[in-house]
């Protein structure tokens, strides 16, 4: 029996949302913590807009009232807008410019378990993950920002040594187990040689932020003006994101494919104004307000892992999994895989076994809800405006908010996707269909869906 | 009847996607497609208006651009789907 000291219970590497909830429900179950963060807070990151599964986590972990206190946007709802183009080519009908919702979504359409308020929010994520990091903090998770993991050991069952670095030079760290909150660095994943890039989707995005951008002008409804608004361009597997930061300041990203953004040599800023020009109410916006950062592009972010547990380490948020933004699931991923991960950590530790066993529930339960979301984000660029006839369906409608509302933890697939796959097959088969030419580039195998 | 039915179905065109434009040049032959009158993402809403109004879902296998080419056509494939035992 090893005669070992331990510096924690759990070592956490990354203190982003993933990292921080994790600390939080290990300290509420009374495990010593040791979490590694590599930045300084506040810092800048992506991923602005939350879905309302993330409020039972949040009340859970007792941080929703500094949350509430934060006075972030709230989000009521998800919008689409139009792609078309409206250019009729007889005289009568020209210079239609009117573009209309294509569908649109109120969270409070839907009861949602654990979700006991109308609204979830938009986020400065540089203050939303401080706050979350320091409420860990709180709870006596011992945090150390600027500080990196740089290796993981893993030297007998039930132990794990980190080599951690800052300033002061490197040193190690022992604990019973790991957990890689790492996001897209993917520490773990690289480490052990367990990432798998996406056979289909290389989506890239260009992102920054305006002030003075008039939201009312862009909205059709009063009270929709703080909704995500997903703009699609009228360029295949395009679209843009419209997301309320404060009352004047609004993030804005396109998301496309790789490839296309390499058709401009990389220069961001020409790609970016390129691509927004195919929409020129959005465009007359933007030109508008006042650019208040720099552009700052994301790409290689869709992976998968082939394992996201094993002995003594687990990977939660996007050190496990991401896709894509379409449907602002990451941060509740980050934060729902936290505590189903947690779950299984604490019955662990009880047990004094860490191995990969003890994560069968939580890597299943992961695996199936991230499968859901894969194939409904490949329906998604296959053929959005499926979207809109599923939302406008009242067969469907509920089934499709569900999924919005990132409930998709459960054990049921949604009755919506089979009838989607239907369809795409259905339109995909016939040229003549009037949706044939709407298809996307993005094709997902139907294995590579199974296969998450 | 055929007049119920291709009037209500050409004034939700006009009103919805033509913003109430009374132009004489829409007749029920006016090619909807080419002229970019139907979009993919308004044919969605056409849908759902078919539906709710006359209770006829229109199965995907029948979303082609022939049954969408004109008011005329549009109107065909909504009577060819109403219940035999509705008259009007």
């Amino acid at each position: 029996m090893s005669q070992r000291e331990y510096d924690y219970d759990i070592a956490i590497i990354g203190g982003g949302p993933a990292g921080s909830t994790a600390a939080a429900y290990l300290r509420q179950a009374g495990l010593s913590v040791g979490l590694f963060e590599g930045a300084k807070f506040p810092r800048e990151h992506v991923g602005e807009s939350l879905v309302p599964a993330t409020t039972p986590v949040l009340i859970e972990i007792g941080a929703m009232p500094k949350v509430e206190a934060a006075n972030f946007p709230k989000k009521y709802g998800a919008a689409w807008t139009s792609a078309e183009s409206r250019d009729i080519s007889h005289n009568g009908f020209q210079n239609l410019t009117h573009d209309f919702r294509a569908a649109e979504v109120q969270f409070n359409e839907r009861d949602q378990d654990g979700v006991d308020r109308d609204y979830t929010f938009h986020v400065d994520r540089g203050k939303f993950d401080q706050i979350l990091l320091e409420h860990a903090s709180s709870l006596g998770a011992e945090v150390f920002e600027q500080t990196r993991v740089i290796g993981v050991e893993f030297p007998e069952p039930n132990s794990v040594t980190l080599q951690v670095r800052n300033d002061a030079g490197t040193r190690e760290v022992r604990a019973r187990m790991v957990v890689d909150a790492s996001g897209r660095q993917t520490m773990l994943g690289n480490q052990m040689k367990f990432k798998v890039s996406d056979p289909v989707f290389n989506q890239y995005a260009v992102h920054t932020w305006f002030k003075g951008l008039d939201r009312k002008a862009l909205a059709v409804q009063e009270g929709q003006t703080d909704y995500i608004f997903i703009h699609f361009l009228p360029l295949t597997d395009t679209w843009v994101w419209q997301i309320p930061i404060t009352d004047d300041i609004t993030s804005i990203g396109v998301v496309t494919q790789k490839s296309r953004f390499q058709d401009w040599k990389d220069d961001r800023e020409a790609f970016f104004w390129d691509c927004v020009a195919t929409r020129p109410d959005l465009l007359d916006e933007l030109k508008n307000s006042e650019r208040v950062r720099d552009f700052k592009t994301e790409g290689d972010y869709s992976y998968a892992m082939k394992e996201v547990a094993g002995d003594s380490f687990v990977l939660i948020g996007d050190a496990a999994r991401f896709v894509d933004p379409i449907f602002s699931s990451g941060v509740s991923v980050a934060l729902n895989s936290a505590r189903l991960a947690c779950a299984d950590i604490v019955e662990a530790f009880h047990a004094n076994d860490f191995s990969h066993q003890r994560f069968n529930r939580f890597e299943s339960k992961l695996r199936r809800a991230v499968g859901s979301w894969y194939e409904f984000i490949g329906i998604y660029y296959r053929l959005n405006v499926l979207f809109t006839a599923f939302v406008q369906d009242p067969r469907y409608r509920l089934d499709v908010l569900k999924m919005l509302q990132g409930d998709v933890y459960d054990e049921q697939e949604p009755a919506a996707l089979s009838a989607m796959r239907e369809i795409v097959a259905a339109v995909e088969n016939d040229p003549d269909h009037l949706w044939h030419r709407y298809l996307g580039d993005l094709k997902p195998p139907a294995a590579a869906a199974a296969a998450s | 009847m055929t007049d119920q039915v291709l009037d209500r179905i050409e004034t939700f065109v006009r009103e919805r996607f033509l913003d109430d434009s009374d132009d004489q040049s829409l007749t029920p032959t006016s090619p909807l497609l080419e002229w970019g009158i139907l979009t993919s993402m308004n044919t969605a809403i056409l849908l759902t208006y078919i539906r709710e109004t006359f209770g006829v879902t229109v199965p995907p296998i029948s979303i082609t651009s022939g049954n969408f080419r004109d008011l005329q056509s549009i109107t065909a494939m909504v009577e060819g789907l109403l219940p035999a035992a509705k008259a009007s």
